[in-house]
């Protein structure tokens, strides 16, 4: 369990780390970026409650995800349309769905431990 | 993949995980650190609004106790000029010293001055198609250098262009269209204005190939007229520039 928690630390080491400057109109990108990756990771956690997870589906979906909301904030941009709203709406409600299901897995573990 | 399974799941799946949460540790803190640089900024930009306000109520501040100033400064000068008077009273060979004080003061603008005296406005000749150079009809610095000169040479006691007082350290620049008295624009027509005796003022600028028949030939419109009250504030501190 230590090599994914030394994964995130690393991580926010390197991104609190980075100096780089983006410019103002691409930060829209990198929200819709964060959104794609909370949504996969907790896709991801409904699948292995579900028993449905499978590797590739998760890592491929994961950086896809990210790559789709940042091409269709791109193209938003360069066509005038707020189209990565459409990213946001989308993973938004995955996002809360897959964290419903998440809490019912849960509640239903919960309640069968306490009747045995 | 059921080989893989088999041979070692847990650690690949563990790698790919530790993978996907570096990305995802790498886009929070990133994204983290953008917004807090952001509200940085906002509040660098109010501080800076907060210290313009700050410097803006101090200059105001100072603009006050200068006026303050100027006013004691007036008040102290009559003062002054009362204890002359009282002298010449008392002893008659002060008198011409007092006399030329005052008309000091009236040069170097200390005093406001009021009386009799003559205007003089200088206007640009009509446009003529015909003479390539504008220069030959508008207005020149020269000429209201020679108008004041004249003035001066006839005993005006106090001058001003347009409404703004020369004193001694006046200057008179020529920009283009329009001339800068003592750091304040003007544009034509140019009135001059002078206190003194205006029999005497109207007379010398119209001499025969005196300043009026000078500045005509230039094909400038002048106007002389007589004045019976010209009034000239004194000049502040704000006024030299």
């Amino acid at each position: 369990m230590w090599l994914p928690l030394l994964g995130l630390i690393l991580g926010i080491s390197l991104g609190l780390l980075t100096e780089m400057q983006v410019p103002e109109i691409y930060e829209s990108y990198l929200s819709i970026a964060v959104l794609a990756a909370l949504d996969t990771l907790f896709g991801g956690i409904r699948a292995h409650l579900q028993h449905v997870y499978d590797d590739k589906v998760f890592v491929s979906g994961f950086f896809f995800n990210i790559a789709l909301a940042a091409a269709l904030a791109f193209l938003g941009v360069h066509l005038g349309i707020d189209l990565y709203l459409a990213a946001i709406f989308a993973f938004g409600v995955r996002l809360f769905q897959n964290i419903a299901v998440i809490r019912r897995i849960m509640l239903t573990k919960w309640s069968e431990r306490k009747k045995q | 993949m059921k080989k893989t399974k088999l041979l070692k799941v847990p650690s690949r799946g563990l790698i790919t995980i530790s993978m996907v949460s570096l990305v995802l540790g790498f886009i929070l803190a990133y994204s983290y650190s953008i917004s807090s640089d952001d509200t940085d900024e906002n509040a660098s930009d109010v501080s800076g609004f907060q210290q313009q306000e700050k410097y803006r109520e101090k200059l105001v501040e100072q603009k006050e106790r200068n006026k303050e100033l100027t006013e004691e400064i007036i008040v102290k000068q009559q003062k002054v000029r009362d204890y002359e008077q009282s002298f010449v009273e008392s002893e008659e060979s002060v008198e011409e010293l007092v006399e030329e004080a005052e008309l000091l003061r009236l040069l170097i603008g200390d005093i406001p001055s009021q009386g009799k005296g003559i205007t003089v406005s200088l206007e640009d000749g009509a446009y003529n198609p015909s003479q390539e150079n504008p220069n030959d009809y508008i207005v020149h610095e020269s000429h209201v250098f020679k108008v004041i000169n004249e003035l001066k040479i006839s005993g005006a006691e106090a001058i001003s262009i347009n409404g703004q007082r020369l004193h001694a350290n006046s200057y008179i620049r020529c920009t283009g269209p329009v001339i800068v008295v003592d750091g304040k624009t003007f544009p034509a027509p140019f009135t001059i204005e002078a206190v003194g005796d205006p029999k005497v003022l109207f007379a010398s600028v119209n001499l025969g190939g005196g300043v009026v028949d000078q500045l005509t030939s230039d094909n400038i419109v002048v106007t002389v007229g007589e004045k019976d009250l010209i009034t000239m504030p004194a000049l502040r501190d704000d006024d030299y520039s």
